[in-house]
């Protein structure tokens, strides 16, 4: 088992003061918590200040702690003292929240709820109480939100046995996603979380949706947008492309003197919604060849003194 | 934040499937952190995502010690966060089309 230095983890030294251990695991809080913080491993992170935390600002606790510190140390492989009992220290009080998921060199220490009984995140599963609903990602790509949509998707869920203790199982669902889904989009599939204790209910599985970035289509709301790439001389006269949408190839139009960045709208070739249909814009992007010959440049340079054009005329009127 | 499937849920039932104490909703709504429909608690109705959000608020309120007004500071900066983090991502996703970020 590791042995954790609550003190390193709150950053604060072994005389640290009560005030002192208060506010470095404030601070910590407020950068690690799971609800507030974007790191991947926010919430582990967390549970390690609450489990320090919890420790350290108990002075019943924490003069355990120091005892044992003295007597393990953190280089080595932690082993309780062979006459050690855990104090139950842990059990009844004001305990943390966390306290389900504290780990087991906690648990060795301290007794009560260890690692085996981690309730996760969400809370604890009180004997009597509704199981807990599960929020899951769920990944669709862009062609897959034009018409209802048959997935089948795994995901983990807490299962208790009848001594409270947990194991994680795997559960596979067949989901139908509607047509038109958004990003961030949440679908409820009621009951299908982890189960409750006893008569109650289950809890429900949110799939939130995560559209996937696609290699040419840009979702702005319901419309799409893509960068359709042409020639200086297709912007100068125009002229018919193809171009690729969600659901096949079309023929586009451009028309003469277009800009960069100038955008092109074709009808109803966006992604669905429950009221309407999106639009697809073509945005133009003015690509120079990369290279050229005697020839071309013979044409450029025939072109630069013919146009009076002045790309800069803003610049002279400003300065 | 769209709910796809609208189905609402009644003050006792926000209750119950959060577990967290009627007293402690009604603080939430009065606070503006979230609003249901209906003019008194035995009219209102919370979609899904109110659920979640209710449970955001109390885990904050009881791992930061922070009071209810700040919670919902907090919150609606958290929520601003992340519109501008999003429309980061696709101002970015956008601008590399044209030049090399």
């Amino acid at each position: 088992m590791e042995f954790k230095d609550y003190y390193k983890i709150l950053g604060v030294d072994s005389e640290a003061d009560n005030k002192a251990i208060k506010t470095a695991y404030r601070k910590l809080a407020r950068k690690y918590h799971p609800d507030v913080s974007d790191l991947h491993d926010a919430e582990s992170q967390f549970k390690e200040v609450a489990e320090a935390y919890e420790v350290l600002k108990d002075s019943v606790k924490r003069a355990e702690y120091d005892e044992i510190r003295q007597y393990g140390g953190p280089q080595q492989e932690f082993h309780p003292p062979p006459d050690w009992q855990p104090s139950g220290s842990a059990e009844g009080g004001a305990g943390s929240h966390y306290q389900e998921d504290f780990s087991d060199f906690f648990s060795s220490i301290f007794g009560g709820a260890g690692g085996a009984q981690a309730g996760g995140f969400n809370g604890r599963q009180r004997s009597g109480q509704r199981g807990q609903d599960i929020e899951t990602e769920l990944p669709i790509f862009l062609e897959d939100t034009l018409a209802e949509y048959s997935k089948t998707i795994s995901y983990h869920l807490p299962h208790y046995d009848n001594e409270g203790r947990v194991t994680e199982v795997n559960k596979t669902l067949n989901v139908k996603i509607p047509a038109g889904v958004a990003d961030g989009d949440r679908i409820r599939l009621k009951g299908q979380g982890a189960s409750g204790i006893g008569e109650s209910p289950s809890g429900d599985l949110y799939l939130r949706i995560r559209l996937v970035p696609h290699p040419l289509f840009d979702v702005e709301g319901h419309n799409l947008i893509i960068t359709l790439p042409i020639a200086p001389w297709e912007a100068a006269l125009g002229g018919k492309v193809t171009l690729p949408t969600l659901s096949g190839k079309i023929q586009l139009t451009i028309p003469a003197n277009s800009q960069s960045g100038q955008r092109l709208r074709i009808k109803g070739k966006g992604l669905p919604s429950k009221q309407l249909q999106g639009d697809l814009y073509a945005v133009l992007k003015v690509v120079m060849p990369t290279s050229s010959n005697e020839s071309i440049k013979d044409q450029w340079q025939q072109l630069a003194e013919l146009s009076p054009f002045d790309p800069r005329a803003e610049w002279s009127e400003a300065s | 934040m769209n709910d796809t499937q609208t189905t609402y849920l009644s003050f006792t039932e926000v209750c119950l499937q959060t577990g967290v104490a009627e007293a402690t909703v009604v603080e939430i709504v009065e606070q503006g952190i979230m609003e249901p429909i209906g003019d008194s608690p035995g009219e209102w109705q919370f979609s899904p995502a109110m659920l979640i959000l209710t449970k955001k608020a109390v885990r904050l309120h009881r791992d930061l010690n922070v009071d209810w007004a700040g919670i919902a500071l907090a919150i609606e900066l958290l929520d601003e966060v992340e519109q501008l983090r999003e429309k980061n991502r696709y101002l970015e996703r956008r601008l590399s089309r044209f030049v090399d970020l």
